[in-house]
């Protein structure tokens, strides 16, 4: 069954915590006949909203996963795909906001721009994705809308304006005035569901007159037709406005503004109509692949049906038939019985059955086109793959995944733990790249390690609720680097000779800095000083070398091993031999080529009230620190630093402390530097001391 | 090339601008040009030799990002380390950031009152102490920018700041200048200034003219360094 794609909308949920985003979807699957009754996110009647499905969101008022849900809006099929805030979930940010074409962005009528809407905001904005605004709990006390879209021009530096004005405010707020058609509109029955429009109540008029002509004079130059018609004070029709707020919002150049209680049922079908409107149709955005041919070189995907298949898993479920992957359709075409192919594990598929996310239920699908999103049934894939035909070899998202810059040692308490903690941790390296886990040989631990301290609790805490693995969690350890910053030559020999057959390898070159990529080699051999079977065993001995390095025993990288020469003998020489011929030369040439241990840096983003300045850019400083610069707006300072991981634990509380709670701060990992020399003596020594 | 041969090869050699450690007073400078010439390009340049020779340098950015004015300074060190070929390149880029700080304001919120606070505060905490500033995007069309001007000279005297640089934007079709030929909108603060700097387009090359000079300067007023259009690094002419 295909779709005409002018009615689909793949849109993002995003706002600060607490803004009222579950609230705000609960509404919308209940005016879209999703769900047929209306429960609150902390409810008398203890069921709790139907997007909750994950306990943990709810307390740390994060969105975690990029849950989907689907739903119809007159004649409109609207995927929603939350997208998660937190920087901690860089490669979930990533992929959701791949999969989704526009936005809205939610605000809290008396709390206004908060730090996760600039988070957010500016998420957006790298990823080119219109978007509209809803100010949310405008029945609150201290609700002021206007203000709220004041901090959207100056905080966000958005071109937004009101699309509507308030009728009555707070505990009066009786529904809203639709400034493109000049009506008023009210919200009756028992949840909101019958819009009454009547005419704009006469307190209003003037207020309402004032801000269309503001609206129009904003919208104006998006289109000749509206500008033409204002011009020339001719009638401007509701038509005009709309097209011209919609080509404004696609270009990224305007954002309107709608006002409402998600709580109170008000205002919540008008939403709707706008992402209807105003929000782009798959084909009406760009879309990036990255060609892996060509060294991931970007280009535009077509959207186009008939052209060669590229799709996305943005999602994987755990369901009674197996996994179900949710998949976006970039171009091409995807038959039910069609055998796809996973670009990064160049595994070919077959696509027994394949099914598209009705309100209620599953619907069995043949085919799904360009731009849809469709769930597909027992493919083996990890989430972030792309999946193609087989005629072009591309990527949705990059291969590059970052690596862990934090690890942490996890014991299950008992058997029965054991075996859930196995599941859970298989299941989760494969929804998250980012997240990765071994077992330390040395101590028998299992680790996990991930992108900040967050990240790691988050799939504890799921471990524990999802899986009923009951975990005892070590410290937090930040993942150190060990790196040369010299060329080096080796040559060194592996002989052992205990009866039987012999052990004879030996292998010369030099290792050197690589400054792109973690690992590389080079076989420069001539003569054949060394077999050709065993130039695999030194590259594996090297590779085994790199786990862990001799400073403080982390993984070792930038390192390029080149070998030139060596020697063999007929009899003893194997692969066992020259894998250890290689990890002694290894040895031997990373004590002369100058390591270091590296740390990661993070690139910290602390929000705040401008009085507070001075003491948030000290506190970066005490902490190794280096403030890049700091951005005032108003009243309130964005201090950018970079600061070594290890300097940030436990940086929240000092922070509140300092500030009186004010401030708030966002931290990314930016790239791996060397340690202060006193540092790196220390973990030299605190490894030497556990080795013992 | 090391970092004292970066310093000692660098075309603004020529402007005496090592002299600004008090021997030759403190010093006030300006770079001037119509839109999109390359003024930010310039006044990145002079900071970054500044910073070269161990100040400390403020750059303030009114109506731009931190992260945009921070790419001005990765792309100038990218292009110098292509030219130049700098040793241990990332040592050195590591060593001179720490002596950089980029404060950001918005247009209607900068004024040299509250620049003075907030750098006093810096100071204070012992996080950052400026040797140098360099303000990109002071508005010098606003009516109060001459007393803005005295506060910061005075400000530079009472704490010891070696010098000050200014860009400003001049326009084709304003031919108003003052008695030694600083353009409109400075022509009546070029008292203020010790050295300023015109970017010139001539023919097909991008003229750096020196219009005002201080006693150290060993380019004559008047004849010019070149400008890079490719680049917009400065070079010798």
């Amino acid at each position: 069954m295909s779709v005409d794609l002018s009615n689909v909308r793949n849109i993002g949920i995003s706002a600060h915590i607490d803004s009222g985003k579950t609230t705000l979807t609960e509404r919308i699957l209940f005016y879209t006949d999703r769900i047929h009754a209306i429960h609150d996110v902390r409810g008398k009647d203890g069921v709790g909203a139907k997007m909750d499905s994950m306990e943990l969101e709810r307390e740390r008022g994060i969105t975690i996963q990029s849950a989907a849900t689907y739903c119809n809006w007159k004649g409109n099929a609207i995927n929603i795909i939350d997208t998660p805030g937190h920087v901690d979930f860089t490669v979930e940010v990533e992929r959701a906001l791949r999969v989704l074409d526009g936005a809205v962005l939610i605000l809290c009528s008396v709390g206004g721009v908060q730090s996760q809407s600039i988070t957010v905001n500016r998420q957006m904005d790298r990823y080119n994705v219109p978007r509209i605004s809803f100010i949310n709990k405008c029945d609150r006390t201290g609700a002021n809308p206007e203000r709220v879209t004041g901090q959207l021009q100056d905080k966000l530096g958005l071109n937004a304006h009101m699309l509507q004005i308030p009728i009555g405010l707070e505990s009066d707020l009786d529904g809203v005035v639709d400034l493109v058609a000049m009506k008023a509109l009210y919200f009756d029955g028992e949840n909101g569901e019958t819009i009454r429009e009547e005419e704009i109540p006469a307190d209003l008029k003037d207020a309402a007159d004032e801000k269309r002509e503001e609206l129009l004079d904003a919208v104006s130059m998006f289109s000749d037709e509206l500008m033409e018609a204002m011009l020339e004070e001719t009638e401007i029709t509701t038509d005009m406005v709309k097209a011209a707020v919609r080509a404004g919002t696609l270009a990224l150049e305007f954002s309107p503004v709608f006002i409402g209680s998600a709580y109170k049922n008000k205002a919540v079908q008008p939403l709707l109509d706008a992402v209807e409107y105003y929000l782009p149709c798959p084909t009406d955005v760009e879309n990036i692949g990255l060609d892996l041919e060509k060294g991931e070189e970007e280009f535009a995907v077509s959207n186009d049906s008939e052209d060669p298949l590229i799709m996305l898993a943005f999602k994987l479920e755990d369901g009674r038939y197996g996994q179900l992957t949710y998949v976006r359709t970039y171009q091409g075409t995807l038959n039910k019985g069609d055998t796809i192919f996973n670009t990064r594990t160049g595994k070919k598929v077959k696509v027994g059955r394949l099914v598209r996310m009705h309100s209620d239920e599953m619907e069995e699908i043949d085919s799904c086109g360009a731009g849809d999103i469709v769930a597909l049934f027992g493919v083996d894939c990890a989430s972030g793959d792309t999946f193609t035909d087989g005629k072009i070899t591309c990527s949705m998202s990059s291969m590059h995944i970052p690596e862990p810059v934090i690890s942490l040692a996890v014991i299950p308490s008992d058997n029965k733990a054991q075996v859930n903690m196995s599941k859970a941790l298989n299941r989760f390296t494969k929804e998250d790249p980012t997240f990765k886990t071994f077992v330390d040989h040395e101590t028998g631990e299992t680790i996990i390690s991930g992108m900040g301290e967050l990240h790691l609790e988050v799939y504890i805490e799921r471990m524990k609720r999802e899986y009923n693995a009951e975990v005892e969690v070590g410290a937090p350890q930040v993942a150190y680097r060990e790196t040369i910053s010299q060329r080096a030559d080796f040559n060194y020999t592996h002989k052992k000779q205990t009866g039987g057959s012999g052990q004879y390898g030996r292998v010369a070159g030099y290792m050197e800095p690589l400054t792109e990529g973690e690992y590389e080699f080079e076989d420069k051999i001539v003569g054949g000083s060394i077999p050709r079977e065993f130039i695999s065993s030194c590259d594996k001995g090297f590779k085994k070398s790199l786990e862990k390095g001799t400073l403080c025993g982390s993984p070792v990288t930038g390192v390029r091993c080149v070998i030139n020469d060596g020697a063999f003998h007929a009899v003893d020489s194997s692969d066992v031999a020259f894998q250890l011929a290689a990890v002694g030369a290894f040895k031997e040439g990373y004590m002369k080529a100058k390591p270091a241990i590296m740390e990661p840096i993070m690139k910290v983003a602390v929000e705040g009230p401008s009085e507070f300045q001075g003491a948030v850019m000290g506190s970066i400083n005490q902490r190794r620190g280096m403030i890049i610069g700091t951005t005032e707006e108003g009243n309130y300072t964005v201090v950018e630093a970079e600061v070594p991981l290890s300097e940030m634990f436990g940086y929240s509380t000092t922070l509140r402390s300092l500030t009186q709670g004010k401030a708030e701060f966002t931290m990314e990992f930016s790239s791996f530097k060397p340690v202060p020399k006193s540092i790196s003596e220390e973990l030299v020594k605190k490894y030497q001391a556990e080795k013992k | 090339m090391g970092k004292e041969d970066l310093v000692s090869s660098n075309p603004l050699r020529a402007l005496g601008l090592e002299k600004e450690d008090g021997t030759d007073g403190r010093r006030v400078g300006l770079v001037m040009a119509r839109a999109g010439l390359g003024k930010t390009a310039i006044l990145v340049q002079i900071a970054m030799d500044s910073m070269l020779r161990d100040n400390k340098v403020l750059h303030v950015a009114i109506g731009e990002g931190v992260d945009k004015t921070r790419i001005w300074y990765d792309d100038i060190l990218g292009l110098m380390n292509e030219e130049q070929k700098i040793d241990d390149f990332q040592q050195v880029v590591d060593e001179i950031m720490q002596n950089r700080m980029i404060m950001t304001f918005k247009e209607n919120s900068f004024s040299a009152a509250t620049l003075e606070e907030r750098m006093e505060d810096l100071a204070q905490q012992g996080v950052f102490k400026a040797d140098c500033l360099v303000i990109d995007g002071f508005d010098f069309t606003d009516t109060d920018s001459a007393s803005a001007l005295g506060e910061l000279k005075n400000f530079m005297e009472k704490n010891g700041l070696k010098m000050i640089w200014f860009s400003a934007l001049c326009h084709r079709d304003d031919d108003r200048v003052s008695v030694n030929g600083i353009p409109a909108p400075c022509h009546e603060v070029d008292e203020v200034f010790d050295t300023v700097l015109l970017i010139s387009p001539e023919e097909n090359d991008m003229k750096l003219k020196t219009l005002k000079c201080s006693a150290a300067c060993s380019v004559d007023a008047g004849k010019s360094l070149l400008l890079d259009p490719a680049t917009m690094l400065i070079k010798r002419a």
